[in-house]
C-alpha cells in the first residue's frame, strides 16, 4: 500500500490531535476526580466534628452534600455561645450558622490564638484552686466539641465560672 | 478479491471481538462482590472506620446498606442506596444521622432514601426483638443488624408514622423496655 507523503503527514497529524485531546480530557478528569474526593473528605470532617445529619446526594461532579444540625449539634453550639457571651473577643458567627455555612463555620473556632487568649482567662478569672498545667488552645476544643476536661482541673474552672452543673456528690 | 477477504476477516474479527467483550462484561457484573463496592463507597465518602449492620435488597436492581461510622464511637448512622446498572453496582444516595446512645434504650429517625422510607436507629445488644406499634393500630417487627453496636431498621411499605410505641424484648421474651418515640418526617427536608 503506498501512501503519498502528504497523506502520512496528515495521518500523523490526526493521530497526535487525537492523543492530545484524550490525555486532556483525562487529565482534566483525573483533576476533578481529586477535587470531589477532596470535598467529601471535608464533608465527612465537618459531619463527624459537628455531629451533623447529611445527605450525599452526589458524590461526583459536582459533589452534592446537604447538612443539618442534630440535637448533638445544639450541644456544641450551645457551649460555644456560652463561652462567647462571657467572653465576647471568643467569636461565635451566629449568621454562618443561621446560614449553615459550617464550613465558615469551622474556620472561626480553629483561630489558635483566640482559644488560647480566652482558656487563659479563664483560668485568670477562675476563683477555684486548681492542680496541674493551665490547659492549652486544644482545651476549649475539646471542651466545646467533645465535652471533654483536658486537662482534668478545667472542669472545677468550668463549674467555677458557670459553664457546667456542680458534680453530683456520690 | 484479495481486498474483501480482508475486509470481510476485519468485520468478522471486530464483530467477535464485541461479542466476547459483551459477554465477559456480563460475567464480571453478575459477578462483583457488593462488598467491595460498598468498601469502596465508603472510601469515595471519606467515612472511614464503618460497620456494616445489613445489606437489603428490596429490588432486583436495588440494595440498600444500614452502616455506622466514624472513630472511636460510631455513632454517624448511615443508609447507603446502590442500584445495579449495567455498569454495575452504582452509587444513588446515602443519609448519615448522629445518633448517640448513651443512656438510652434506643433511638431512631425517619429518612427518605430514593423510593423508599426507613426508620432505623442504635439499640442494646441485650435486645433480642423489637415490637412496634402504631397509634392507629398497626404492628411491625422491625429487623435487628448487628456490628459495633445494634441497630434496628424497618423498611416502610406503608405511610410513615410520627409516633409508635416500641417494646423490647430479650432472648426469653421478657419485656426489657417499652417506649414512645417520635419522628419528624420532615426531619432531612
Amino acid at each position: 500500500m503506498n501512501l503519498s507523503l502528504k497523506y502520512k503527514v496528515l495521518m500523523i497529524f490526526m493521530l497526535l490531535v487525537f492523543i492530545g485531546v484524550f490525555l486532556y480530557y483525562y487529565g482534566a478528569k483525573v483533576r476533578q476526580e481529586e477535587a470531589d474526593a477532596e470535598a467529601l473528605r471535608d464533608y465527612s470532617y465537618i459531619v463527624r466534628e459537628y455531629a451533623l445529619d447529611a445527605v450525599y446526594k452526589s458524590k461526583e461532579n459536582p459533589v452534592e452534600v446537604e447538612l443539618y444540625p442534630s440535637a448533638y449539634t445544639e450541644a456544641i453550639l450551645e457551649r460555644w455561645k456560652a463561652i462567647s457571651d462571657r467572653y465576647p473577643e471568643f467569636e461565635y458567627p451566629e449568621a454562618a450558622i443561621e446560614e449553615g455555612d459550617w464550613f465558615k463555620v469551622n474556620r472561626v473556632i480553629k483561630d489558635a490564638e483566640m482559644l488560647k487568649d480566652t482558656v487563659d482567662k479563664m483560668y485568670e478569672d477562675a476563683t477555684v484552686e486548681f492542680e496541674g498545667l493551665k490547659g492549652s488552645f486544644t482545651t476549649l476544643l475539646d471542651y466545646i466539641f467533645y465535652q471533654k476536661y483536658e486537662p482534668s482541673n478545667i472542669e472545677d474552672i468550668l463549674i467555677d465560672l458557670g459553664f457546667e452543673s456542680p458534680r453530683e456528690e456520690e | 478479491m484479495k481486498k474483501r477477504i480482508i475486509v470481510s476477516t476485519v468485520i468478522v474479527v471486530f464483530a467477535l471481538l464485541t461479542i466476547v467483550s459483551y459477554f465477559m462484561f456480563q460475567w464480571l457484573n453478575d459477578n462483583q462482590d457488593i462488598e467491595d463496592v460498598i468498601k469502596q463507597e465508603f472510601r469515595s465518602l471519606g467515612q472511614y472506620v464503618e460497620n456494616v449492620y445489613a445489606i437489603e435488597y428490596p429490588d432486583d436492581d436495588r440494595a440498600l446498606i444500614f452502616y455506622s461510622w466514624s472513630h472511636p464511637d460510631f455513632s454517624n448512622f448511615g443508609v447507603m442506596e446502590l442500584e445495579k446498572t449495567w455498569r454495575g453496582w452504582q452509587f444513588v444516595e446515602a443519609i448519615s444521622n448522629r445518633m448517640e446512645r448513651k443512656n438510652a434504650w434506643l433511638k431512631g429517625v425517619y429518612a427518605e432514601i430514593g423510593d423508599h422510607a426507613i426508620l432505623r436507629g442504635p439499640t442494646w445488644a441485650n435486645v433480642d426483638k423489637i415490637e412496634i406499634i402504631t397509634d392507629d393500630g398497626r404492628e411491625y417487627i422491625p429487623d435487628i443488624g448487628k456490628s459495633e453496636w445494634h441497630m434496628w431498621y424497618l423498611i416502610l411499605e406503608d405511610e410513615p408514622f410520627e409516633e409508635a410505641t416500641f417494646i423490647l424484648y430479650d432472648s426469653d421474651g421478657e419485656v426489657l423496655w417499652e417506649e414512645v418515640l417520635q419522628f419528624d418526617l420532615n426531619l432531612l427536608e
